[in-house]
């Protein structure tokens, strides 16, 4: 069955991307030729080209992962437009063909950074960029038996993120605040996307230890603030007063949840979601979440440049180094009420300054597999 | 020999076919008339095998069959040639000949385009047409598409053992002369190898053509004739059941026109891209009739002076004014109505009931501001289904399902009722039957009396003749001859028909 | 014939039996679906979509089409949010100009929109879809892909208070169906869309402007998307490109099920309201009896094959394009 899921997954978020992203092409033809670097600029900077290949700048991580990208470069010395946007619209043949074109045009001159869209396509990317003898870090997607170390230099790095144990803590701040008993309900991401199965395996770990819990349903709401909506007024229909707590997959469901709850009167109903962003930050400050987790994607957007920029520049020798800094996984922070504010005050309202050369200031250990 | 024994037929608990013989020998032409409604199309329908009789049999050869579909009837060689062509007109007429019936042509899957052209060929010299079979079919005439279909029809013969029987439903409807009678000698040469059932509307034509005629009343077949020496105002009284009017066309109240008030003057205008000169003047209730062949540049005239063409050439003038812009909404706006040859198309929104079809030329009087006044339309719509004795339950119905004739009554009301004072009419009377004919012929008289300008273009020499106070004879885009119809002193077919071919 | 008369009059009901059945089907199921609080909830979601499915209907009642909704709702949000929060953030204060300036902006779209149409002559379908996209793209450079919140209490009354168990929103989409019906039947306009719809040829042949109507068909529509996404935005209290999502699904769906003619000339804004209701019914029920959620996308296509199956009259198509 998992094929058919995985179809319906591809078939929702092809659509759902190709309508968005068809329309940033569309209108953004202009602004696209404005974000490659011209003669006059190319003049300005003899490193290599730096570029970001990702999903859509719709949804507020991928926005946040591009605005780290924004920052390495001009950590350089160079105009925010110096990096290349390379948009893939969630699809992979799309991906590719880009990544093959910009290296057509540059050759072994490329630093790229990528989120592969999925995982068969990180093999071909990365056999491209090594023949092309250019250099790249990938992001989220790859499959388990491909390692940078088998490419020498120019596969310099992948990072990823465990979301099984964060997610856990989640869980257990929500049955905390909810005395430890009573009925929840968890609304997850898109059935088979990888984020949203490891989501839920915590929030089903963290069950283990609460025996007076009890789930009430599980239901995908494809991380989706409008159909969370939706299906948080049916469970309200199903399940009525039963429900004390609300687990979401991330923070986009959750702001549906909350609506749908506040559209009933409901203030006080103990929710958590995942990823840290800023307008979930602000409910957690005010109460209204309990916790989310921050993935820090701003760092991520521009420690993955770095890390392709200085091995093509020749800066460090990745084949050097150990496979703790070839595969690793990223930062994770538990958000809570309690330090929400001063957490705002750090991450959200500033972008720490980081040091884009130390790149595994904030890695959390090699990437286990099984 | 095929024949009907008693056939019933009953839909949706309307009885239309009660008890009908009928009987089609070798080579015989039978004639089968009737008025809309009397059950034509349903008899035809299960002799073709479109629907299934209730009670009674069919024989062939005095062998009962059954026809469960169309292809059934084929199989044992009947055939109907449609009045709405049922040819596909972005196919090939070879193609359109064997759709269905490839599989002789097919070799390993692929089709010999040589041989099934060849055997195209055959069909087309049955019916004497002499064009490539590998011809879109969409580039032909009416005419010609008639044939082809004619000849997909004969196609049969090769294909089915015995006599073919071939229907041919209101075949001349937009045909010319010419290509009727063409037609005609195809089918009497055709006799060897078929026989035929021939529907029209055109008695003069039935006569004619048929050996025997059927006449249908009510689901009854009422009388069934010998066509030589049969008197066509015999077959009319027995199609309706009375005496049809003498004066047919009330040329008794044929009143003479207003020669001081013009309503219309086209001067020396040329229609866009024919390269002609025509000059005319309508005047207050004047019938002008435009009489000529099928593609002689009627049409182009009604759609210019609707406003739907604009000349290349020349001056229009609606009452004196010229006119400059030309698009129907200004036509309109100057008192033009049109009354369309395709009522479906441009006469009747199906969909819409009756009195929201009256009013759409002219709601600007039936609104303020934007906001309709109902209750106004209602009465309007009412007064005319009095005046007009338009058949419906209420002003409520939808006009898609009404009759031919009352639709076209529904027409005529729409321009009357917002004050149209020169009315186009294109076919008036197309498809309409007997009775239908008869109400839109008063209204012509009607509207004449009140001062209204008619330009009409007939569906049949008579009847331009019959109604007009003058008319205009084109041939190929020009007007070559005018002729003054006063009553009692009208020219003859003769007279017209010598200056259109 | 008196069989035709009667099946054609039943066929008329068949969207609204349709929905009784569901009701009562999603109510054997799971009585707590049977509800004033359930009906509500359903009553939330319907009324953004109701309003765009409004609009397209008078588009589809011409004959033409309109996929440009989910673009016109992302900008409308989005600029009415920007508007609110520039003025003070509260609709008691300043900030009631982003109503109509929403409105406008829904109307300035949609007559671009019928302009292409009709004096470029490209179909509406590519015409519609197109603009969909650079509306798509307008409000993300507007935005920077970021979203917009709205807690301004007097705005978001329209989901907070409740009279009689609805809230206000549904009570205000109500008054817009009401308005979208008098368009329909008791101006020339809406008549006239009927024309258009019934017979291009025709509408002409009696004199109508049809250009000029199908650009008013599409202003029209572009209101009422500007309608929906004030609904949608008070319902989450967010305004961003995605506020647009799924509503050319919905719309289209919601107007077909509810027995609306593509080909136009047929229907109307009450057959969409029973089209919208059916729809949302589906989409609440299925999670209120508790199907198994990758079950729900396909049981809901299906549902609404069935829906179509049974309320549109097929007797009159020869062929289905």
């Amino acid at each position: 069955m998992s094929f058919i899921k995985t179809y319906i997954e591809r078939q929702t978020l092809n659509r759902r991307t190709m309508l968005l992203m068809s329309a940033y092409g569309l209108f953004g033809a202009a602004a696209t030729a404005g974000l490659r670097p011209g003669p006059a600029r190319a003049a300005a900077s003899n490193g290599p080209r730096i570029a970001w290949s990702y999903r859509d700048r719709t949804n507020p991580y991928w926005n946040a992962i591009v605005s780290g990208g924004n920052a390495f470069v001009q950590s350089l010395g160079l105009p925010q437009s110096a990096l290349i946007n390379l948009i893939n619209e969630g699809s992979s043949e799309k991906s590719l063909s880009d990544i093959q074109s910009l290296l057509a045009r540059y050759g072994s001159g490329v630093a790229l950074a990528v989120d592969p869209n999925d995982m068969p396509n990180c093999r071909p990317v990365v056999e491209a960029v090594s023949k092309a003898g250019a250099y790249v870090s990938t992001i989220w997607n790859k499959t388990d038996d491909l390692h940078p170390w088998d490419f020498g230099d120019h596969y310099v790095s992948h990072m990823t993120w465990s979301d099984v144990g964060p997610s856990e803590q989640t869980a257990r701040v929500l049955f905390d605040a909810m005395g430890g008993k009573g009925g929840v309900v968890h609304l997850g991401g898109i059935a088979s996307n990888n984020p949203a199965i490891e989501r839920l395996a915590g929030f089903r770990n963290a069950l283990k230890a609460y025996p007076n819990i009890q789930l009430l349903a599980v239901q995908a709401a494809d991380w989706d603030t409008q159909k969370a909506n939706q299906v948080m007024s049916g469970f309200l229909t199903r399940y009525g007063d039963s429900i004390k707590g609300v687990h979401c997959a991330s923070d986009t469901m959750a702001y549906g949840v909350i609506e749908a709850l506040r559209a009933e009167g409901i203030e006080d109903m103990p929710v958590v979601s995942y990823d840290g962003n800023p307008q979930a930050v602000e409910l957690v400050t005010k109460g209204k979440i309990l916790a989310t987790v921050f993935t820090n994607p701003y760092w991520a957007g521009g420690i993955t440049a770095s890390l392709a920029y200085y091995a093509a520049s020749g800066a460090f020798k990745p084949s050097a180094e150990p496979h703790e800094h070839r595969e690793f996984y990223g930062p994770t922070t538990l958000v809570t009420t309690k330090d929400a504010q001063d957490f705002k005050a750090r991450y959200i309202d500033t972008n720490p300054q980081y040091d884009w050369k130390n790149f595994w200031a904030l890695a959390r250990g090699q990437i286990r597999y099984g | 020999m095929f024949e009907l024994v008693n056939v019933e037929k009953r839909y949706m608990g309307v009885h239309v076919l009660k008890g009908v013989d009928f009987r089609i020998d070798d080579g015989e032409i039978v004639g089968l008339v009737g008025e809309n409604g009397a059950g034509k199309s349903t008899l035809m329908k299960v002799i073709y095998g479109a629907v299934q009789h209730d009670a009674g049999t069919l024989l062939v050869d005095g062998a009962p069959v059954s026809f469960r579909s169309p292809r059934d009837a084929m199989k044992r060689g009947v055939g109907m040639v449609y009045q709405e062509q049922s040819l596909i007109p972005n196919l090939t007429v070879m193609e359109n000949i064997f759709l269905g019936f490839e599989k002789p042509f097919v070799r390993f899957g692929a089709i010999n385009w040589k041989k099934m052209a060849e055997a195209a060929r055959r069909q087309l010299a049955k019916v004497r047409l002499d064009i490539d079979p590998g011809t879109i079919t969409a580039r032909l005439t009416f005419a010609q598409r008639q044939l082809v279909e004619l000849a997909k029809v004969l196609a049969l013969e090769e294909r089915v053992e015995g006599k073919l029987v071939i229907l041919l439903d209101e075949p001349t409807s937009v045909l010319s002369r010419d290509e009727i009678e063409l037609l005609f000698s195809v089918v009497r040469a055709l006799r060897h190898r078929a026989s035929f059932i021939f529907v029209s509307h055109r008695l003069d034509e039935i006569v004619a053509l048929s050996d025997r005629i059927y006449v249908l009343k009510d689901g009854v077949v009422v009388d069934v004739m010998e066509a030589k020496g049969a008197d066509i105002s015999a077959i009319q009284k027995k199609m309706v059941g009375r005496d049809i009017n003498g004066e047919y066309y009330r040329e008794d109240r044929q009143a003479p026109y207003d020669p001081d008030r013009v309503l219309l003057e086209l001067d020396h205008v040329e229609i866009a891209g024919q390269g002609n000169d025509i000059s005319l003047t309508l005047h207050a209730g004047e019938v002008l009739a435009l009489v000529g062949v099928e593609g002689s540049g009627r049409e182009p005239i009604l759609r210019t002076i609707f406003g739907m063409l604009r000349p290349d050439r020349g001056t229009l003038r609606i009452r004196g004014e010229p006119v400059h812009a030309f698009s129907p909404a200004h036509s309109v706006a100057h008192g033009v109505g049109y009354v369309p040859r395709e009522r479906k198309v441009e006469g009747i929104a199906s969909g819409m009931n009756v009195f929201e079809n009256m009013t759409l030329p002219q709601m600007r009087n039936y609104s303020h501001a934007g906001v309709l006044d109902i209750r106004a339309e209602r009465d309007l719509a009412r007064e005319w289904i009095g005046k007009l004795s338009i058949k419906v339950p209420s002003e409520y119905a939808d006009c898609g399902n009404l009759s031919g004739g009352n639709q076209q009554k529904v027409v005529l009301a729409k321009w009357r009722s917002s004050g149209s004072e020169i009315i186009l009419l294109d076919h008036p009377t197309r498809g309409l039957d007997i009775g239908a004919k008869e109400d839109v012929y008063a209204m012509i008289r009607d509207m004449s009396a009140h001062g209204v300008g008619i330009i009409l273009v007939a569906d049949t020499l008579e009847e331009a003749i019959g109604l007009s106070h003058t008319i205009a004879v084109i041939k190929d885009g020009e007007i070559k001859k005018w002729f003054s119809c006063q009553p009692k002193a009208k020219p003859s077919l003769y007279d017209l028909i010598q200056y259109m071919v | 014939m008196n069989r035709f008369l009667a099946t054609d009059a039943l066929r008329k009901w068949v969207p609204l039996l349709v929905l009784v059945g569901l009701c009562l089907f999603f109510t054997a199921l799971n009585p707590n679906f049977l509800s004033l609080r359930n009906f509500a909830r359903i009553a939330i979601s319907s009324s953004p979509a109701l309003m765009v499915a409004i609009g397209v209907t008078f588009v589809i009642l011409m004959g033409s089409i309109d996929l440009s909704m989910e673009g016109t709702v992302a900008v409308c949000a989005v600029v009415f949010a920007l508007i609110l929060n520039a003025l003070g953030g509260t609709i008691a204060g300043r900030g009631w100009v982003a109503l109509p300036a929403a409105l406008l902006v829904g109307a300035a779209l949609g007559a671009i929109n019928g302009i292409v149409h009709v004096k470029l002559r490209i179909p509406s379908f590519m015409a519609s879809l197109s603009l969909g996209f650079v509306g798509i793209g307008l409000s993300l450079l507007i935005t920077g892909g970021d979203r917009i919140l709205i807690d301004d209490p007097p705005f978001r009354s329209l989901l907070t208070v409740r009279v009689e168990g609805f809230p206000l929103m549904a009570y205000a989409a109500l008054a817009c169906l009401l308005v979208a019906w008098f368009i329909q039947d008791h101006t020339t306009v809406g008549r006239n869309f009927y024309a258009v719809g019934g017979g291009e040829d025709l509408a002409r042949a009696s004199g109508l402007n049809v250009g000029r109507l199908r650009i008013i068909g599409f202003v029209l529509a572009g209101v009422f998307y500007a309608l929906g996404a004030i609904f949608a935005v008070a319902r989450l209290g967010i305004a961003e490109t995605e506020t647009g999502r799924n509503f050319m699904f919905m719309s289209i769906t919601s107007v077909v099920v509810g027995g609306t003619a593509l080909r136009g000339g047929e229907g109307g804004v009450w057959n969409t309201l029973v089209g919208v209701l059916i729809v949302n019914v589906i989409g609440n029920g299925m999670v209120v009896i508790g199907l198994a959620d990758y079950f729900q996308d396909g049981v809901l296509g299906l549902l609404v094959i069935a829906a179509v199956y049974l309320s549109t009259d097929r007797r009159s198509l020869s062929f289905v394009k």
